[in-house]
């Protein structure tokens, strides 16, 4: 009979290398029409990084996403960067390329300062326009500054940046320090079936709620957290490389190693639970690993809750489960017999 | 021809269009379609929007995946391009006592094989350099390559990896973790011990906050080893030009750290090293240094053309890093309203035959071990050991997901103990906005009691009695 359960799990994970230093630089130009170029030695990896990398240098400069044109992942033309890991692309990268945005602007505004009349500390760049705070009448399009900036100044608007997360050592013999800049949070809670004559289990659902301080864009967050679910899943139930006594791997094919398809999934609520992260561009962090950390947790308590069995090792097969079961109903029976 | 022939030959035309119409359903068109691909870029208002940041943006790259535009290391070609193959050991551990390779050497369209003993540093690694790029002397683990193959196609490469002849000496291999760390276990590289990074964290004291608490649990937790199995392979294309300038296309997430390592390995200048990261087909933390880079800028190099190298899905596997199996022992003090006064934590890794990522895995995992909970003793301590098994390193969550198993498993077995309501035991016991950390780290923008309110609102989560 299909026995039916829930499970809660919630965790912590870090932003960016463990104390060791792990800058990112960036380079911003702005385009003499107003659009702008960035340049960024990550690499995209399929999780929308650079999407998100291009949202930042446009917010940094008051124009939109399709101004901007992201370039990465070259050693002789673009910047040093630690890379794609440690979930730090939002965080690190993306600082880096606010700062060097940042930098980008403040060529702008001595261009435009003269211009509308006013000093640059009562500028803003906003809607494709550098304008006078609290009073946007006055204002100029940044690519006639741009222009005027480079074409009749012979001041380009280009900047360059770099950051790294600020850590403190931990001490060899106690561990205690300052190992990461920041931290996000998340909780998810799986629903699951499982059939106590097979031992089979079918997650039904699964609710997460995740930080990630400011979603620059709250899509490409669903879809990590999405992502990592799925990876959740596999380590829940399915995946795990197998050796022999003498250490060969004998499942190194995707007919022996099972991992989760489609039809795996379970029904996902993604919730981007509002947060603000003072050291992240715009108040981001990041979200990449984290997605994958509690599934299993949750999908291991529920099947516990379901069948009132606690598999300690993962992947709870079917057979692992059926034998927790069989183990456990052994227990009860003889307890009645006592 | 009569009816009845006609007939006959009629129906076996029938079939025959039914069978070939059925295949076509499943086969490229022949002729590529007269219409253009649609690159009218579609801009969707999210893209055209100020403000940027918090905008549902769709992905440039998107469209190109779509349409199939988007160019991976496989659809990437040079003239003269060669394949290489790399042959691997099949065996855990043992010693080469003799490779030859000349029989692969004269085979038509083979243009150059390579051994270990011609790369000018034959070690790399992010921590510790003990990873050989083919091996020379000692097999770590069955997937280590020995030597490798450049040929006009990939087929020709394969058959030549055949004729390649490797006498092993049989040594004894070490597999279980937790034997590898007694002082009798064979050491799989340093002579005096596997154990090859440790992590303490350590506040307050566990034995006071045991002696203070209720009821004390103790529970032991374990993971397997799991492959990041991303769609595309490890792949790169290396072109040593005339110049002694060599350019690396790669599928990899890190390029700085990549030319830091090719240029150790091949022992050249960084200026004269390129790398050009390609569009990614799924990292996971998999493609976070190099793999078969330097030995196909070395055939590139021997033969004057560009260099061609696609792991095989069996390679991915026996070849490449992997999820760290940890074995997880966890015992905790709590008051009966289900507090937690005490925790003590050890942690082994499976560190698999080189160290990889496994020091930042073992840091992060002992780091997180206690999990996002305020408690004032705690007591984590990681260990991580060398196995001749295939190497594990960085993959997404860095030992986070292992613990976060044993530590919430923890948690509900505490809570169904105790009487206490999963979630009402986890926000009992939650961090707060500037909580330490089991570091000592004051935390800041610290949501983890919202996660866990939000998601039980979304879930419906009610309290059981």
């Amino acid at each position: 009979m299909k026995q039916r359960g829930r499970g809660i799990a919630c965790m912590w994970y870090p932003i960016g290398f463990t104390v060791d230093a792990n800058p990112s630089a960036a380079t911003v130009k702005v385009n003499e029409d107003g659009t702008a170029t960035v340049l960024t030695g990550t690499v995209e990896t399929g999780q929308g990084s650079l999407t998100v990398l291009g949202q930042i240098a446009a917010e940094a400069l008051g124009i939109a996403t399709d101004d901007v044109h992201v370039v990465s992942a070259d050693t002789d033309t673009t910047p040093m960067d630690t890379g794609a890991i440690a979930s730090r692309t939002t965080y690190v990268t993306g600082n880096a390329i606010w700062l060097a945005a940042e930098a980008a602007k403040a060529i702008l505004f001595e261009t435009a300062a003269p211009m509308l009349g006013v000093k640059v500390s009562q500028l803003e760049a906003k809607d494709r326009k550098i304008q006078v705070k609290n009073y946007p009448q006055r204002n100029v399009s940044i690519a006639q500054v741009a222009h005027r900036s480079q074409v009749v100044l012979g001041q380009p608007a280009i900047g360059s940046a770099s950051w790294n997360p600020p850590t403190v050592a931990m001490d060899p013999e106690t561990g205690q320090g300052k190992p990461f800049a920041t931290y996000v949070y998340a909780t998810q809670i799986a629903e699951v079936d499982v059939d106590d004559e097979t031992g089979e289990v079918e997650i039904l659902r699964i609710a997460a709620a995740h930080d990630c301080g400011t979603a620059i864009n709250p899509m490409l967050v669903e879809g990590q957290v999405e992502g990592g679910i799925s990876m959740g899943v596999g380590m829940a139930l399915q995946e795990e490389m197998l050796f022999d006594a003498k250490g060969r791997h004998i499942n190194p094919n995707l007919t022996n190693y099972i991992m989760p398809t489609s039809l795996d999934m379970p029904e996902i609520t993604v919730d981007i639970v509002q947060g603000f992260d003072p050291t992240g561009p715009f108040g981001a962090k990041g979200v990449g690993e984290p997605t994958a950390v509690p599934t299993a947790a949750a999908v291991l308590n529920a099947i516990h809750d379901a069948v009132g069995v606690r598999v300690t090792s993962l992947p709870a097969t079917a057979e692992k489960v059926l034998a927790a079961i069989k183990a456990k109903r052994a227990t009860e029976q003889k307890q009645i017999s006592a | 021809m009569n009816e009845h022939s006609r007939i006959l030959e009629r129906e076996k035309l029938e079939i025959a269009e039914t069978l070939r119409s059925s295949d076509a359903d499943l086969r490229l068109p022949a002729m590529v379609p007269r219409e253009p691909f649609p690159i009218e870029p579609l801009s969707p208002d999210a893209r055209q929007q100020t403000r940027a940041v918090g905008q549902r943006v769709t992905r440039p790259d998107g469209r190109l995946h779509g349409l199939g535009q988007t160019k991976y290391i496989d659809d990437l070609s040079f003239p003269g391009m060669l394949y290489a193959r790399i042959k691997r050991a099949g065996i855990a551990s043992a010693r080469i006592k003799r490779i030859d390779t000349s029989a692969a050497e004269v085979m038509p369209g083979v243009m150059a094989v390579l051994i270990g003993k011609e790369i000018p540093t034959n070690t790399f690694g992010p921590t510790f350099q003990d990873q050989p790029v083919l091996v020379d002397e000692v097999v770590f683990h069955a997937g280590d390559g020995v030597a490798a193959v450049a040929a006009v196609t990939e087929q020709i490469a394969n058959e030549a990896l055949d004729k390649i002849v490797v006498e092993y000496e049989p040594l004894p291999a070490v597999l279980d973790p937790v034997a590898a760390m007694r002082g009798d276990s064979p050491k799989v590289h340093a002579p005096d011990s596997n154990i090859y990074a440790t992590k303490v964290v350590r506040k307050g004291n566990v034995e006071k906050g045991f002696a203070e608490s209720d009821r004390i649990f103790e529970g032991r937790f374990s993971t397997q080893m799991i492959e990041h199995v991303s769609l595309e392979p490890h792949a790169a294309i290396a072109d040593w030009d005339a110049n002694g300038r060599l350019t690396i296309y790669a599928t990899i997430g890190r390029i700085t750290l990549a030319r830091s390592d090719m240029a150790r390995t091949l022992k050249m200048p960084m200026s004269r090293i390129r790398i050009i990261g390609t569009i990614v087909g799924g990292n996971f933390g998999g493609k976070n240094e190099i793999t078969q880079e330097p030995a196909l800028a070395l055939l590139s190099k021997k033969t004057g053309r560009p260099v061609k190298g696609v792991f095989t899905r069996g390679e991915e596997f026996t070849s490449t890093t992997t999820r760290h199996p940890i074995i997880m022992d966890y015992k905790t003090g709590v008051t009966n309203k289900g507090r937690i006064l005490a925790r003590q934590i050890r942690l082994v890794l499976d560190g698999g035959a080189y160290c990889s990522w496994s020091s930042t895995t073992l840091g992060k995992a002992c780091i997180l071990s206690p999990g996002p909970y305020k408690i004032d003793n705690v007591l984590a301590e990681a260990f991580v050991v060398y196995t001749n098994k295939t190497m594990t390193g960085a993959m997404r969550g860095f030992g986070a997901p292992q613990v976060c198993f044993a530590y919430e498993s923890h948690m509900d077995d505490i809570a169904k103990a105790l009487g206490i309501d999963p979630l009402e035991i986890r926000l009992l016991n939650a961090f707060d906005e500037g909580s330490p950390s089991p570091t000592g780290q004051v935390l800041h923008s610290v949501v983890v009691k919202e996660t866990l309110r939000k998601a039980a609102d979304r879930f419906g989560w009610e309290p059981r009695s």
